[in-house]
């Protein structure tokens, strides 16, 4: 089903990409789509930069991540020293991660995938569940409004029933040109849970992209992730053995 | 028996010659008995109260498991359905109710927070006569039918959670392949219990949760519920033969701690009667005694007069056993007194709070245990006489030469 409404969606993509003026990309679904299209593409490699400021102090990770379609994406720290080596891998609904100290692979139970990644305002969920997105929710276009000389979409999501998502609501905006610019958490009393804002777009391995994104909780204000992309490439061939746990576990 | 029709009377007319000692020893034998009776009753009632709020909960007074699912309580050591023979011998008449569950170690997780739970698949209709579950429900409705597939979870949980009524919250299983099976359910009604027991179980319809981790057909535990405690034994037996390769057992085997308390209860009635014995022991002797040594005259006279020493061993053991009976007798009295005017149970309801760690209810009813009523009192009849012996035996010595130079 979901590779049908892919291709479907890669469809109106071209034809909004051949008619910009016609109205087909109003379909908040079609736009998600080209918006999560555009963010992961087929396949993508990034170096990115991550910087978690807590209550205690700030830190700075550099890690570097490949993606392959919707479920496969390898993420490995490269610095600091102290937290160099660590990994993390989702293939499919599975998440291993791994710890160089310990050189160990756990794959990550249910319980944990709520939890925070490496210390940050992310948890696991949002890079294995980020996708997921599109399929679980039915969505409408709350409102389209004008921000730097582009359109955006605002598009109201609401988790369908019995599909196992805790949130109330999510609103998602996004940019004419298809970048995600914000992500904003509801709890199922329509209270803010945490935000996920796009701060700066540039274009990025000929592609625009929302480069520094910052995740933060209501919960813990003054407290934020942020996360910039310093290079990337798209739609570029991994060898097959990239996304598996010896990989993981010793790379190559 | 000649001399018996003699000393009776002379036994209990001595009595009240010294009406003061014979009413503080009365008072000693009384207060003794009655406590112990007391506490016995207080203890009966409370254990019973504890055992039979904890079992009415979940347990039963027996359940059935797949071999080797207590020991190791996943998915592996699932049951099937029972079959007709096991159904056959669960209609016994002796079992009042039965239910089948389908009990799994899952994850619960609300828009703020994750728990580990233990997931209960259930059958609402038969959970209403067999569980005080359904009746704890505070907010919201318990579960409809089997296909119900929404949660009721308890108080503390949806505190904890951050969740309410109305909400969705996602339960996640590990399923029979490996594989994870995980959905949102609606919360439709939220219990109020213990907060261990609150923290624990999430009630959903078995059917439901069997179509969820794609087990249809299977179930973890058979609970039943016997009302005669003296039949428990024989349905173990009757449903070990029905279903030989299952695990049947009784509510001491499935809630150690629980059978231990039932018995220490017991224990401990006893250890008081010990105590008690001393106390009421160590008063008659002092008071037999001292009563000894101011009767010398008295008995020295009996003897110039006749009595042989037998004679007044005997006398002395009447009084005491006159003495003492009476004791017992308004001992018994005024514990069942006592128990009768709480009959309509004791409020306990100031101390709640520390009562539901013990799961018991606010109200302990007492009442009157018809064997204690007999074993207490004989014992301490029986024990306070043997130790007025000692008195006895020291009046029976006295000669009247030895009475004659004793000075007053």
């Amino acid at each position: 089903m979901k590779i049908i409404s892919r291709r479907n969606t890669l469809k109106l993509g071209a034809a909004a990409l051949l008619f910009p003026s016609v109205a087909l990309a109003q379909d908040p679904v079609a736009i998600l789509d080209a918006a999560f299209d555009n963010w992961r593409a087929t396949s993508s490699h990034a170096v990115m930069e991550m910087t978690i400021r807590t209550a205690t102090g700030i830190r700075n990770l550099e890690m570097e991540s490949w993606t392959l379609g919707d479920d496969k994406a390898l993420v490995r720290f490269t610095a600091p020293a102290r937290d160099a080596g660590n990994a993390t891998l989702q293939d499919g609904n599975r998440t291993y991660v791994f710890n160089p100290r310990l050189n160990q692979v756990i794959q990550l139970p249910a319980s944990a995938m709520s939890q925070s990644w490496m210390g940050s305002d992310f948890s696991y969920d949002d890079l294995a569940k980020s996708e997921s997105v599109v399929s679980d929710y039915t969505h409408t276009l709350l409102q389209t409004r004008s921000s730097g000389g582009h359109k955006v979409y605002v598009i109201q999501s609401i988790p369908k029933r019995g599909v196992p998502v805790v949130w109330g609501s999510l609103v998602v905006s996004v940019r004419d040109d298809y970048v995600l610019m914000g992500q904003d958490f509801y709890d199922q009393n329509g209270q803010l849970v945490r935000s996920m804002v796009a701060d700066r777009v540039t274009t990025l391995g000929g592609r625009p992209y929302p480069v520094q994104l910052t995740m933060s909780s209501v919960a813990t204000p003054g407290q934020w992730t942020k996360i910039v992309t310093k290079s990337a490439e798209f739609d570029v061939s991994f060898p097959t053995y990239l996304f598996t746990r010896s990989n993981l576990q010793n790379p190559r | 028996m000649e001399s018996l029709k003699l000393l009776a009377p002379l036994a209990w007319r001595n009595l009240w010659r010294n009406p003061r000692r014979t009413i503080i020893t009365l008072i000693v034998v009384s207060i003794g008995l009655w406590s112990i009776l007391a506490l016995s009753s207080f203890m009966t009632g409370w254990t019973g109260n504890v055992r039979d709020s904890t079992l009415q909960l979940l347990i039963g007074q027996g359940q059935i498991h797949a071999e080797g699912y207590l020991d190791d309580p996943n998915i592996d050591h699932l049951m099937p359905e029972p079959d007709e023979e096991l159904v056959a011998a669960l209609n016994n008449p002796a079992i009042s109710n039965w239910v089948e569950r389908l009990e799994l170690p899952a994850v619960l997780q609300s828009e703020y927070k994750t728990l580990p739970v233990t997931m209960l698949g259930v059958d609402p209709e038969a959970e209403f006569r067999i569980s005080s579950v359904p009746g704890k429900v505070v907010e919201g409705r318990y579960l409809n039918d089997m296909d119900d597939d929404s949660v009721i979870i308890g108080l503390n949980l949806v505190d904890r959670l951050k969740t309410a009524l109305g909400r969705r919250v996602i339960l996640m299983v590990t399923g029979a392949d490996g594989s994870l099976a995980e959905r949102s359910f609606d919360v439709v009604g939220i219990f109020d219990s213990d907060v261990g027991f609150e923290d624990t179980y999430v009630f959903t319809g078995r059917n439901a949760m069997q179509r969820m981790v794609k087990l249809e057909g299977k179930i973890s535990q058979i609970a039943f519920t016997v009302p005669e405690a003296e039949a428990l034994t024989g349905v173990l037996e009757n449903l070990s033969n029905a279903a030989p390769d299952l695990d049947v057992r009784e509510w001491r085997k499935l809630s150690p701690l629980l059978g231990m308390m039932d018995t220490s209860m017991a224990f401990a009635v006893y250890i008081w009667l010990g105590v008690m014995m001393v106390m009421v022991s160590i008063g008659i002797i002092n008071t037999q005694l001292m009563a000894v040594f101011e009767r010398i005259h008295e008995f020295g006279l009996l003897r110039a007069m006749g009595l042989k020493p037998g004679h007044v061993l005997a006398l002395i053991t009447l009084e005491s056993i006159l003495l003492i009976g009476l004791g017992v007798l308004i001992g018994m009295f005024t514990a069942a007194l006592t128990v009768w005017s709480l009959s309509d149970g004791i409020d306990l309801s100031a101390f709640s709070q520390a009562l539901e760690a013990f799961q018991a209810s606010d109200i302990v009813y007492v009442e009157i245990q018809p064997t204690d009523y007999i074993i207490f009192p004989l014992a301490v009849w029986a024990i306070g006489v043997v130790v007025a012996l000692w008195p006895a035996w020291r009046a029976q010595k006295i000669s009247p030469v030895e009475a004659m130079r004793h000075a007053t």
